[in-house]
């Protein structure tokens, strides 16, 4: 331990209003002190008014550093600590701690940056000396006006509503429950299962996607902490962290449990309409079932479609079809919210690599339901005379779009995020064609391969061995596909050949398949109405990509799956079991704890003249009618300090940044400096 | 015509010795954690800008800057998030509106455009930090000590009374 002696004694330096600051000075092994000379800081700010003791140490943050500021506030009394030190993100919280464990009110303690914002960063010594002097002196100033402050604690309902039926959503149900947390899950959709549903095979194992979901699905409706309602409309949610309260609206399902005659219900409905299950490749009936297998295991009636000419109803004898059933809406409380709201694959733009024109340019997506067994066409690729017997694969189709190449988006952009999924899925489709037709002749045009997961690569590997041709295309120029005026193939993909120097590549294809990157979901009234922050490719944006991956900045909302970006089915149900024991944490602790630093309105100062309101991002002010001020809801406010900058009568101070002491800050700060 | 009241006043010359002294207000989410990253990129820069940090730039009050051009400062710098990273969704689009507010008034009463910054850094923006603090450190010096109390008071602004730095 290095102390500074002399600076110790501060007799008589208590602070007129009482403030006796202790000042805490690290060396941190030299990273600080090799570039500031921290012990003439310490004898400086050692003058100060209000300081009691100023001194250094080797490394604060270790055992011995933690426990002489402990052992100093006992000592000396002293009832507000300054760390110097490195950055406040990184040790704020131990040397809180710290300070608490001494007996101190947390908030009474004050961190400054001496190595992140000085040492590292100034050439000069002497410079960094002064900066980390006058940077300590500013927190002397700010500390005097420091308040004791309560961390905000409130109770939590103990139940948990999931948003989205997808594989995400019930991965996270499923968690949910089985850590005992009661839970509603609610799907938009008349049936579960989402996207996984309309998968054949999973990659990397192979394993058959619909047994797979079939089986959460069991684990999922068989519990009976589970409620599932599908149909289910979110209209709107008030409350905050622990007491959420969500109005659904769900939509009459047209059918119910007592219907026997499944089959003869559907094969009676005269209407047709496009199946989105097929993308758009089959047709279904007015009712229906997604899939076979699907659940709940009861048809539904798309009422768009629906003439309700009572077919159906006759087929069946009446029993179990209701053309007249209401929607019903219902209030679900919950503590905490899961948001699985899932991806749509990109659909590309009309023309975009042909896709539009020429009926045989599809999607990958497209290709899936065509090799499935119980898709369109009983797993059978299309045919005019004859199977395809040339295929070409295009990857990056609405992913890492370049600006100024790729036309833009509806939205004004360009997709320029990796999709991540679709080079493994273009390989694991291609690999089954080639396995089912070994004559086939496959293309793959790619930028890059990034069969980045585990497993992913051998796909790759595989897909050279069989003697898939690849050809790397330059995604500054990507390949066009034409209609081949030769007519052996309809099309004609064309592009340069990186692989080859740059060759011309003219190739004859019989089928296109795009494979196609993701995009989020559209559920921009969910991300109004929970407040979400949304990242620049419009997924969900969590708090802290490695530190917090899976909340929101909103507490008490999470993220599971793709709605926060693309992701493979395993990566969808970790992100959903992290989300789970996240929330399922967080329900257990039966309170929650909040920063104190909300914003809290005078009531003799406030005008009510409703300026707070219309800034609050969190919509945490309100107007007290018959006292005619603005209120500020603790739980709601997320302590941004918008309001306090914005209130013209200065009615509105944020704890922890009033201006008292921030302007204290400023003025310490420019000590000395020339007025003129 | 505040713009021609500046340049006939022209920069004062600068003092042997004098050293700009620059405010730096950072929200703590994105533009803090991107100071912090110049650091552990160990890129390095002038020692003029002291950093106060605030957790959302929304938080930055103008009378927070007024007062620092009052008690001597020679720059100021308002640091956020880029529109659409705040933390608290939309604090920064206030920021957006307000800080060209300013500037305009700041301009009014005598301050040059170039002592007053408002840029959006993001956590991985260690690099652009630096850079700005490089640049906004080198335009104030070029312009000189402001001495705003003083300038003031020459131009008579507040009907001839002797204005005072705020909260002084
Ligand atoms: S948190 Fe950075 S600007 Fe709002």
């Amino acid at each position: 331990m290095v102390e500074t002696p002399g600076s110790c004694s501060g007799s008589g330096n208590e602070h007129e209003n009482g403030a006796r600051i202790g000042v805490f000075i690290c060396h941190c092994g030299g990273n600080i002190s090799d570039v500031v000379d921290v012990k003439r800081v310490a004898d400086e700010i050692g003058k100060l008014r209000g300081v009691v003791l100023s001194t250094t140490q080797m490394f604060l943050c270790s055992d011995p550093g933690q426990g002489l500021i402990e052992q100093k506030i006992k000592e000396l009394g002293l009832n507000r600590v300054i760390v110097a030190a490195c950055s406040p993100t990184l040790h704020q919280l131990t040397f809180r701690r710290t300070v608490a464990r001494a007996g101190l009110n947390q908030f009474l303690f004050e961190h400054v940056n001496v190595r992140e914002q000085v040492s590292w960063v100034t050439e000069d010594a002497e410079a960094a000396t002064q900066k980390a002097t006058r940077l300590i002196r500013a927190a002397v100033d700010r500390v005097k006006h420091l308040i004791p402050l309560d961390k905000r604690r409130i109770s939590i309902h103990p139940a948990a509503l999931v948003i989205g039926g997808g594989i995400a959503g019930l991965v996270a149900a499923r968690d949910l429950a089985q850590r005992g947390m009661k839970v509603t899950l609610v799907e938009k959709q008349p049936f579960l299962g989402g996207r996984v549903a309309q998968l054949h095979t999973l990659f990397p194992t192979g394993e058959d996607a619909r047994d797979a979901l079939k089986r959460v699905i069991e684990e999922v409706v068989s519990h009976e902490l589970v409620n599932v309602i599908t149909n289910a409309q979110i209209l709107d949610s008030e409350g905050v962290v622990g007491d959420f309260r969500t109005r659904i609206r769900i939509e009459p399902r047209g059918a119910n449990s007592q219907l026997r005659q499944r089959a003869s219900a559907v094969a009676a409905c005269p209407e047709q309409t496009i199946n989105e299950f097929d993308y758009g490749l089959s047709q279904r009936k007015a009712i229906y079932m997604a899939y076979p297998g699907c659940y709940p295991p009861i048809p539904a009636i798309d009422w768009n479609v629906c003439t309700k000419c009572g077919k159906c109803l006759w087929a069946v004898g009446g029993r179990g079809i209701n053309l007249a059933e209401q929607p019903r809406e219902m209030v679900l409380h919950s503590g905490i919210i899961v948001l699985a709201t899932g991806f749509d694959p990109y659909e590309p733009l009309y023309g975009e690599y042909g896709y539009g024109i020429f009926p045989r340019v599809i999607t990958l997506q497209q290709l899936i339901r065509l090799l499935d067994p119980l898709g369109p066409t009983g797993g059978r690729l299309p045919r005019n005379d004859g199977e395809p017997t040339r295929i070409a694969f295009i990857h990056c189709v609405g992913a890492r779009q370049i600006e100024g190449v790729n036309q833009r988006q509806p939205d004004g952009k360009v997709k320029d995020y990796c999709a991540r999924t679709c080079c493994t899925g273009a390989l694991h489709a291609a690999l089954e064609i080639r396995r089912r037709h070994p004559e086939v002749m496959i293309t793959d045009f790619y930028q890059d391969i990034r069969t980045y997961g585990r497993g992913h690569e051998t796909y790759y590997e595989q897909a050279s061995e069989a003697g898939i041709l690849f050809v790397r295309y330059d995604p500054r120029h990507p390949p066009r596909v034409e209609g081949n005026p030769k007519g052996d193939s309809p099309l004609l993909v064309r592009t340069s050949d990186l692989l080859t120097g740059g060759l011309d590549v003219e190739m004859p294809a019989d089928l296109v398949v795009l494979a196609t990157g993701v995009v989020p979901h559209d559920i921009s009234e969910l991300v109004g109405m929970y407040h979400c922050a949304v990242g620049s490719d419009s997924f969900l944006l969590e708090v802290h990509p490695k530190l917090r991956p899976v909340e929101l900045a909103v507490a008490g909302v999470f993220l599971a799956g793709s709605c926060q970006g693309p992701m493979d089915v395993t990566e969808a149900c970790a992100a959903a079991s992290a989300a789970a024991s996240k929330s399922a944490a967080l329900i257990a602790q039966a309170q929650v704890e909040m920063d104190p630093f909300i914003a809290k309105v005078d009531e003799e100062l406030c005008t009510g003249c409703q300026t707070c309101l219309t800034v609050c991002p969190y919509d945490a002010i309100t107007r007290d009618e018959t006292r005619g001020i603005a209120v500020v809801s603790e739980a709601r406010c997320t302590g941004c300090g918008t309001c306090a900058a914005t209130c013209p009568s200065n009615a509105i101070q944020q704890f922890g940044f009033n201006d008292a002491q921030v302007l204290a800050e400023v003025k310490a700060l420019l000590q000395g400096a020339a007025l003129g | 015509m505040a713009e021609a009241h500046i340049v006939q006043q022209g920069a004062t010359p600068a003092a042997a010795g004098w050293e700009p002294r620059i405010i730096a207000f950072l929200c703590y989410w994105c533009s803090y954690t991107g100071a912090d990253a110049a650091g552990t990129a160990r890129l390095k820069y002038p020692p003029n800008v002291d950093i106060i940090r605030v957790m959302c730039s929304g938080r930055i009050d103008p009378e927070l800057i007024t007062t620092a051009f009052a008690h001597g400062a020679d720059g100021v710098m308002v640091c956020g998030c880029h529109i659409g990273d705040c933390h608290y969704i939309s604090g920064n689009h206030k920021t957006m509106a307000r800080m060209p507010l300013l500037k305009r008034t700041l301009v009014d009463l005598g301050i040059e455009p170039d002592r007053f910054v408002h840029e959006w850094v993001s956590a991985a923006e260690g690099e652009k930090f630096a850079r700005l603090v490089r640049e906004v450190t080198e335009r104030v010096r070029r312009l000189g000590p402001l001495g705003w109390p003083q300038r003031m008071r020459e131009r008579g602004v507040g009907c001839g009374m002797s204005l005072e730095p705020w909260g002084a």
